[in-house]
This record gives structure tokens, sequence and C-alpha cells, in this order.
């Protein structure tokens, strides 16, 4: 092509690391404008949040978000532990009627006379 | 006797005739072996889509347009209708074929945009929403590109093929024929098809490269929660991106405007029927199109050269580049990160695009190293900001070379 005829080295070098460079700056203004945007709508939600932990005993930040799920897994399992099962406490043989049953039918019997032809 | 003879001449010479005129009799013919070479290659490239399930989507309609177009006498697509890098409508309505109609979406850059439609349809920005930083991720895995835009320079390539060769390294394919219809389209066959293979193979190309650059111990690092988006948010979203994007860089106008509309149809949640639409129905309907039209263009004389060997071997070195770009980037943020801020570097790899293939490379590797270890969610961040940055690349290229 003669448009490219005269493009060199250089030009192909400079090329590239602008156009590598142009990427990173319209993404790095794009994260500005999120990081905006994210700030804009969090900071309802950050007084809110402090509010409702400031009426609260404080508690020890020490403890990991490992340690505080253990804590809940245990007390679940604890409570699921004391739980029993409601039984109706009757113990009676309950009748079942059956409209046909062949544990005794006399049709699959072996005493069945043949058929005579 | 004498009779007899003439008709037997007769029908020897017709049969010769109809053999001359018919596909097979141009096997023979001077040059004749590069259509059936052609033919073997549609045929493997139907196999890794069939059976191999590379891309299937697109592999498929793209090998079987390949096929069409080399089958002798059949003139499926005329590529001198697009001789010289435009459409020479002069002669265009009287000599052009169904492929040369469909081609015209390409040519003219529509099919790739209504396809970008689609997929900002059916993705989710909530996690780059929810972690901007991401977006440096997502820039520092377009190095694949421009490595590859001066490799292919070294090899001899123009500059403008090699601004279509380099954004093979973007992993995004509409973008891959958006730029290269433009740039230099007699490449669009093998570029085509060499994006689209490579990003089938993104899980096996990825993982080495993530391995080596990467310690045990940076593998297994644990990234916090991601915050809540609120709707506002996702809404507000993609018109910003689509007015910042389009007024800094207007030649990326096309592919992030349709991306942010596919998406904003998504996530205001008043056009569902639209949304499905380009989800579905729209975007199956252009991926046939695009895939026969663009598979048509890999004539025998266009691939079987030397070009496409340099760009199938460039195409690697470009996926590599953008792994490589992604993780490198996030170890150089960890130098800077405070304790349990700290980006596991795997899922930098996910800043080449391959939605959501690439993110789904991060965490499988993660959780080779630890199964109690989530990075989806967090590398779909640099996942979806890299299809910004290819498009943003893209533009950027065209506006350079175009």
């Amino acid at each position: 092509m003669d448009k490219f005829a005269n493009v060199d080295w250089s030009e192909m070098l400079l090329m590239a690391l602008i156009g590598f460079l142009l990427v990173f700056a319209v993404l790095v203004l794009l994260i500005f404008v999120m990081r905006a945007m994210g700030w804009f709508f969090t900071r309802d939600r950050k007084p809110k949040a402090a509010a409702a932990t400031s009426s609260e005993p404080a508690l020890d930040h020490a403890i990991s978000d490992q340690e505080l799920a253990a804590a809940i897994i245990t007390a679940l399992k604890l409570y699921k532990s004391n739980l029993h099962d409601q039984e109706s406490e009757m113990i009676t043989i309950s009748r079942i009627t059956r409209a046909y049953s062949p544990w005794n039918s006399k049709i699959h019997g072996l005493t069945q006379i043949p058929e005579k032809k | 006797m004498s009779v007899l003879l003439q008709t037997g001449n007769f029908i020897v010479e017709s049969l010769g005739a109809f053999v001359e005129t018919s596909g097979f009799g141009a096997f023979f013919a001077d040059g004749g072996w590069k259509f059936a070479v052609m033919i073997a290659l549609a045929c493997f490239l139907l196999y890794l889509a069939i059976k191999k399930q590379f891309e299937p989507l697109l592999l498929l309609p793209i090998a079987f347009g390949m096929l069409l177009t080399n089958l002798p006498g059949a003139e499926m697509f005329h590529s001198e209708l697009f001789a010289g890098g435009h459409v020479h409508w002069d002669i265009f309505v009287d000599n052009a074929g169904l492929i040369d109609y469909l081609y015209l979406g390409v040519k003219l850059g529509i099919y790739p945009c209504l396809i970008f439609v689609g997929v900002g349809a059916m993705t989710d920005f909530g996690p780059l929403i929810a972690n901007p930083k991401s977006f440096l991720l997502g820039a520092a895995a377009q190095l694949g590109i421009f490595a590859t835009f001066l490799g292919a320079y070294a090899l001899g390539f123009e500059p403008n093929e090699c601004g279509s060769i380099g954004i093979i390294g973007g992993a995004d394919g509409p973008t891959s024929i958006f730029l290269t219809a433009r740039l230099a389209p007699e490449l669009l066959g093998p570029i085509a098809i060499a994006a689209y293979s490579y990003m089938a193979l993104v899980p096996v190309i990825q993982p080495p490269i993530m391995r080596a650059l990467t310690t045990d111990a940076e593998r297994k690092i644990k990234m916090s929660q991601l915050r809540q988006v609120s709707k506002t948010e996702k809404i507000l979203f993609p018109v910003i991106i689509a007015v910042v994007i389009s007024l800094l860089l207007p030649s990326a106008a096309p592919l992030v405007g349709c991306l942010m509309l596919g998406n904003l149809m998504k996530e205001c949640g008043v056009v569902d029927r639209l949304s499905k639409t380009v989800q579905n129905e729209l975007m199956n309907i252009v991926v046939i199109f695009l895939g026969i039209s663009v598979g048509a263009t890999a004539t025998a004389g266009s691939f079987l050269n030397f070009k496409t060997l340099g760009i199938l071997v460039l195409g690697i070195l470009a996926f590599s580049c953008g792994t490589a770009g992604g993780v490198l980037l996030a170890k150089l943020m960890n130098l800077f990160a405070k304790e349990g801020k700290k980006i596991n570097p795997l899922i930098g790899s996910a800043g080449v695009s391959a939605v959501p293939m690439a993110a789904r490379v991060s965490q499988t590797v993660g959780q080779e190293y630890d199964k109690s270890n989530f990075l989806l969610m967090h590398a779909m961040g640099p996942n979806v900001a890299g299809v910004v940055g290819s498009a943003v690349a893209a533009g950027i290229l065209l506006a350079f070379l175009g």
C-alpha cells in the first residue's frame, strides 16, 4: 500500500507504544468515572451502616470472617442436634384395605384343574 | 459402421466437454489441487466444530462457507466485487451471488456490531462496576494486540495488515472481523479462523502461561467479596461508557455503542422482549450470515500462502502475550496493595476477552491449588473489561491505520 510506503520501524514502535498507552489512558479514565459513580451510590449506605453499628456494643474486630462463620455453623449444629421429632405416641396396627391382593389367589395356585379341550 | 463410430466419437466428445465444464474437471486443471486442499481443510474445520466442539456456533458456518466457496465452478463468492478494499457497486447487481450479498454485512461492518448488541445483552458488568480496578487488567491484556502488531511487521506484513493481525490478541471475534474488514479485507478468512480457533483453545493456551508466571502462594490468594451493585448503577453504566468512549474515540463508537445498547436493554428491565430477541434470534441469525460469508472469503488463492501460516503463528503469540500482560500487571498491582486487598494474579489472564471462557480458566486453575477459592466472579471483571479494552484498541488502530 502506497499510504504506508514511508512507514519504518521507529514509527511502528511509536504507534504500538502510543496505542497501548491510549488503551490504558481510556480505561483509567473509566476507572475514575466508575469510582465516582460507586461513591455516589454507596455514600448513603455507609452512614447508615455506621449508625447501625454504633448503637450496638463494640465488637472485637480481631474476629476474622472464618471464625465468625465457624461460630455460626457450631451454633446451628448445636441447635439442630437438640431438636427431636414430634411423635404421635399412638402405637396401633393400621388396617389396610385393598381391593384385590394376589397373595392367596386361587387363580395363581398350582392345584388348578387343567382345561379339557 | 461409420455411423457407429461417429456416434461413439460424439458421445466421447460430449462426455469430455461435460467433464471439463463440471467442477470435477477443475480439480485436474492447472492449480486445481488447491481446491482439493481447501475442501479438505474445510472438512477438517467441520470435524473440529462438530466432533471436538471448538466454538461450533461460528466454526461450523465458517467451515461450510469455506467449503462452498472452494467448490470449483460454483462461483459462490466473487472477490473481484470487493477488490481494492471497497465494494464495486457498478458491477455488483449484475454479478453478485447470494454470498456476495451476505458479505455486504461484513464489509459494511453491520454483523459485528449486531453481534455486539447480543453480547452486551448477555453480559453482566456487575463485577466490573463493583471493582473498577479490573479495567487495568483488561487494558494490560491488550499487550497481546500491540506486541503482535510489531511481530507482524517483523515478518514483513504491511502496517494495515499488522493492525488486523494484532487484533487477534483481543480474543474477540466480532472486533477482529470489524477491524479486518476495514483494514485488510483480503486477510479476513485466515484472521477469522485463527481468532475463533485460538479462542476455542484458550483452556489449552492460557494455563501453562498462568502457572509459569505465578508462585504457589499467589495462586492461593483469596479475594474479598465484591460489593453489591444497585440496579441504577447497572443502568447508568452502559450509558456513561457509551458516551465517554464515543466522545474520546469516535472510531470505537459503533462497537462500544452496540455493546452498551444491548447491555442497557438487559439491565433496564422494561424491554425484555427486545433483550431476549437480541440474545437469541437476532444473534443466531447474524452468526449464520457472518460465519458463511467470512468462511467464503477463504478462497484457495487468498488462503494457501505463507501469510496464512504467519497469521496462525502470530495468533498464538497474540494470545500468549495478552495472557502474560494481564497476569504480570496483577502481580505488579499486588506490590502496592495492602494485605487483604491483594489480587489473585490468575484473574489477570481473563483480561483477554474470550467471555466467559477465560474467566472459567482462571476459576479452574485457581481451584487446582485451593478448592475453597472461588475466582469466577472476580475474573468476570477483567474479562468484560477486556471486551471494552479490545474495542478501544480496535478503535485506536482504525484511527491510526484506517
